[in-house]
């Protein structure tokens, strides 16, 4: 018997209203996506990839189909099994980083771990400073959020999201708000992620960011269009060196 | 999340916003001072009416002369009438409900000893009088049956004519000089403070049947005495006896009426309705403080609602790393109390220290008014700025906790 997917979507309709009025965003979209797989959804913007992270995130909820997380049904999950979900399986960098203001790098990644039913108190800080320590921050651990450059604080935003070590972490234009550098540098920080085991599910619309993944699906218009094994796979940390 | 995390997060608020926090709960910081002064003066004029009348003695009794208003009128505001006779009080005496039953009469004129003057009350009792206010002598002596006898002219006063005519020398043995009449001092007593309302201390005493000489007349300005059981047993006594000699129909309630010319009052009385109106009227403030912890807590409401506006974001990345409805709800909740409670306690602090300031100067006038530190009224106003925080906190807080994740995200 095969493992059970991490994600696995049937026929997956979205559709939002406004005023009574429908504007769909995906049409039938199926999708299984594998514990440990590093997978780019890439479109161009307004072809529903964002929606499709945000439904697959827990952050939105689809209008019709099926969606399975590790074999469970999520359809009729109540808000607070949605809430632990989030704390505990899934976790996200965003494209606008969405650190806390006037707050520094130690209290922004301990931030996670509040909201973990499981984690123990005395655990925290030794977990976010291993956290930020992986990104390479410790230099800046007691900086005030908006004391750092864009690619900093997007690698804070990453440390946040691997602080509960979520097994899943989405990935929402990551690179769209930093210059080409910075930007290669936070997926150099993703494929380190993944290769130590984590799940990573990158949305972009720029196809040399999703060519550092090793599945591209492409989404075009609410459907998707392609899903292929990357086989000229870019390696942030070559690219680097070669800068 | 833990308390501990929640009041962590909120002192993070309150202090990164700073001048806005302050601005926020100065309306609690003038509601609950407003209540905690208001109560703290109300407490201390208690203090003081009813310090009055209870050095009596419950059991004392007081009847005055002349017609009350249809409520009883306020007690000795008809000096100069002449209903209570001299025969009266004799009547009175053979009552067995009342001891101690001491006619008093009011004299007149200026004390002077030597180049000092002073302006005393100067009442003429029998040697009853001492023991029915309870007086204690602190030197030489009272007078007695043997000086009312003689009609002789000598005098009891009090420590605050001992400071004013004698600058706190030895009174006893020296002559007094009340209008063209001299009496010699035997004795003073030891402070009372006040009593139905007059300053006892700043009093002279002289025998009941030498001022009856002087002013050669056949009523008196009061009585006093003291009930030897039931004080509302002794009152009815008293006005059975007094109606018959005055030929008054008795009222069909048993209540004082237009009829009565006399009125007659037990400490335990005074001490209920002076209880009751000093108790109404610290209500009636603490009701108008109150209104301003409302306004207070409007301006809280206001704040946090523009708060969970602005930190739209803030709440869907929360809701995003795993937050729940309760959470983000306790969260906004926990601030708004922690700021309410804030504002509670210093609010608490400008209220005592005022409170204390006003006490410290209104003593120079009024002795008996005592600073009073009540632990419940404390307890109460923090209470109550806490409660306040939480009634007008809970709808901001609903507001942010019902905020869908990705929507709060995309705020703009």
């Amino acid at each position: 018997m095969p493992p059970t997917p991490l994600i696995e979507i049937r026929q997956l309709n979205k559709s939002y209203f406004n005023d009574g009025l429908e504007t769909p965003v995906l049409h039938d979209v199926n999708l299984t996506i594998q514990d440990g797989e590093f997978v780019a959804i890439m479109g161009p913007s307004g072809s529903g990839k964002s929606t499709l992270m945000h439904i697959l995130g827990f952050l939105d909820r689809l209008t019709t189909g099926q969606y399975l997380f590790r074999g469970e049904p999520t359809e009729s999950m109540d808000p607070d099994t949605l809430a632990r979900i989030r704390a505990t399986g899934v976790s996200f960098v965003f494209q606008a980083f969405n650190l806390l203001p006037r707050t520094s790098v130690l209290d922004n990644v301990l931030l996670p771990l509040y909201y973990h039913p499981t984690i123990p108190v005395k655990e925290r800080l030794q977990r976010a400073r291993r956290a930020i320590e992986d990104v390479d921050l410790m230099d800046r651990i007691d900086f005030q959020s908006h004391q750092l450059s864009g690619g900093q604080k997007q690698r804070v935003a990453i440390a946040r999201a691997l602080v509960t070590e979520p097994g899943v972490i989405f990935a929402d234009e990551p690179t769209g708000n930093l210059d080409s550098r910075s930007g290669i540098q936070v997926m150099a920080a993703l494929q380190k992620l993944h290769a130590e085991g984590h799940t990573i599910i990158l949305v972009t619309h720029e196809r040399i960011t999703a060519e550092h993944a090793e599945r591209i699906i492409a989404i075009h218009d609410g459907r998707v269009t392609g899903d292929e094994r990357n086989f000229r796979r870019r390696l942030a940390k070559e690219e680097l060196s070669l800068k | 999340m833990r308390v501990q995390d929640l009041l962590h997060e909120a002192g993070h608020d309150i202090t990164a916003n700073r001048s806005r926090s302050l601005l926020t709960i100065l309306g609690i910081v003038i509601g609950v001072g407003a209540v905690v002064l208001m109560t703290g003066i109300g407490n201390s004029m208690r203090g003081v009416i009813l310090g009055q009348i209870s050095n009596l003695g419950p059991k004392a009794v007081a009847i005055w002369p002349g017609k009350q208003g249809p409520e009883g009128g306020a007690p000795g505001m008809n000096a100069g009438a002449d209903s209570l006779k001299i025969r009266d009080v004799e009547a009175l005496q053979k009552l067995e409900t009342i001891t101690d039953v001491a006619p008093m009469v009011f004299l007149s004129g200026t004390a002077s000893y030597g180049k000092e003057e002073a302006n005393p009350r100067i009442i003429g009792t029998t040697p009853a009088g001492y023991t029915s206010r309870n007086m204690e002598i602190a030197q030489g002596r009272f007078h007695d049956e043997t000086d009312e006898g003689g009609t002789r002219p000598v005098a009891v006063i009090g420590p605050d004519v001992v400071k004013d005519l004698f600058a706190n020398n030895d009174p006893i043995g020296k002559r007094i000089e009340v209008g063209t009449n001299r009496y010699l001092v035997i004795g003073v007593f030891k402070p009372m403070g006040s009593q139905f309302f007059q300053n006892m201390d700043d009093l002279i005493i002289v025998p009941f049947s030498t001022a009856k000489s002087l002013l050669a007349r056949d009523y008196v300005d009061m009585v006093s005495a003291q009930a030897t059981g039931d004080t509302d047993d002794a009152i009815s006594d008293i006005e059975h006896t007094l109606r018959r000699r005055h030929n008054i129909t008795p009222p069909v309630t048993g209540k004082v009426t237009d009829n009565d010319d006399f009125l007659v009052r037990s400490a335990g009385q005074l001490q209920e309705i002076m209880g009751t109106v000093t108790l109404a009227l610290t209500l009636f403030i603490s009701l108008i403080a109150a209104v301003s912890l409302v306004v207070g807590g409007i301006g809280i409401m206001n704040i946090m609602l523009v708060s969970v506006t602005e930190r739209t974001r803030e709440i869907g990345l929360r809701k995003a790393l795993g937050a729940r409805e309760r959470d983000i709800m306790m969260q906004f909740l926990i601030d708004a109390v922690s700021l309410t409670f804030l504002g509670g306690l210093v609010g608490l602090f400008c209220g005592l220290w005022l409170n204390l300031l006003i006490a410290v100067i209104v003593q120079k006038y009024l002795a008996d008014f005592a600073f009073i530190l009540s632990p419940t009224g404390i307890v109460l106003s923090l209470l109550m700025a806490g409660a306040t925080g939480l009634i007008f906190g809970i709808v901001p807080a609903r507001r942010a906790a019902a905020l869908n994740p990705i929507d709060a995200l995309r705020y703009e």
